[in-house]
């Protein structure tokens, strides 16, 4: 990473209701919806350590390498895309045994922080996204 | 308070965000704003003050009357204030977590 580049950091948590060796496999899985890999266009996957994937979505292409494999507690990678400017940022996913559930951790880091990550067009979009399902529900009774 | 914040106190309800709607199809008067609603005319007044205060709407005189019309532009702050990645990776694991609940449903009625 550049030393002139200010990056973030995210980190997004789930419980899912399966343990953590069905939900790992899961997150590996192209076929399961809500990995990165289900929503590929094009995509060329080989989860190992030191294994390459490349996937395209709407024409923008995302690479990483895989760092980590250790299952079932984590997975970790890194990606890059348009969106961190070509550099490498990091993806560490963590699975965790929690009663008969999984702690699923996403960590996304070493993000360039840019006007085009925080993109007022791309926001846009998301608006026009949500806010249909929004309006739908139509207008409600006051109490 | 700043307009971020006027703005998401806009949005947060339901009837306001009803309003928006109702707006983004094209000015209306005042009373047609308030039709659909069962409220009172004055908690609708209350509404639209909060939305203008946003900057969300705003009210234009056309000869004896006025109408009400909808401003996206402020959204666009909102909207830029949530980061691409934020948006991917909970959109992806939303997702996620459905295919499992489903998952598990599914092998309950079985």
């Amino acid at each position: 990473m550049r030393a002139n580049i200010k990056t973030i950091e995210f980190k997004f948590e789930r419980t899912i209701p399966a343990p953590p060796g069905e939900v790992f496999d899961g997150w590996l899985n192209p076929k399961i919806p809500g990995n990165p890999w289900n929503m590929a266009e094009k995509l060329l996957l080989n989860p190992k350590v030191d294994g390459f994937f490349y996937w395209t979505f709407k024409g923008t292409p995302h690479y990483g390498r895989f760092t980590e494999m250790e299952r079932p507690g984590q997975i970790q990678h890194t990606w890059v895309s348009p969106s961190t400017l070509g550099e490498e940022s990091t993806v560490t996913v963590t699975f965790k045994k929690q009663g008969e559930d999984t702690l699923m951790t996403l960590v996304h880091s070493g993000i360039p922080d840019t006007d085009a990550g925080r993109g007022h067009e791309k926001g846009w979009n998301y608006f026009l996204d949500i806010f249909p399902g929004q309006f739908a529900n139509g207008p409600r009774k006051e109490n | 308070m700043d307009q971020l914040t006027d703005v998401l106190t806009a949005i947060s309800h339901p009837t306001r965000r009803a309003i928006i709607g109702q707006l983004a199809n094209g000015p209306a008067r005042f009373l047609d704003v308030a039709k659909p609603f069962d409220t009172a005319l004055n908690a609708v007044t209350k509404h639209l003050k909060l939305l203008e205060r946003a900057g969300l709407i705003e009210r234009r005189k056309q000869g004896r009357e006025v109408f009400i019309s909808f401003r996206g532009e402020p959204l666009r702050e909102v909207a830029g204030w949530v980061h691409e990645y934020e948006r991917f990776w909970n959109q992806r694991l939303d997702q996620f977590e459905q295919y499992f609940k489903d998952k598990k449903t599914k092998g309950k009625k079985k």
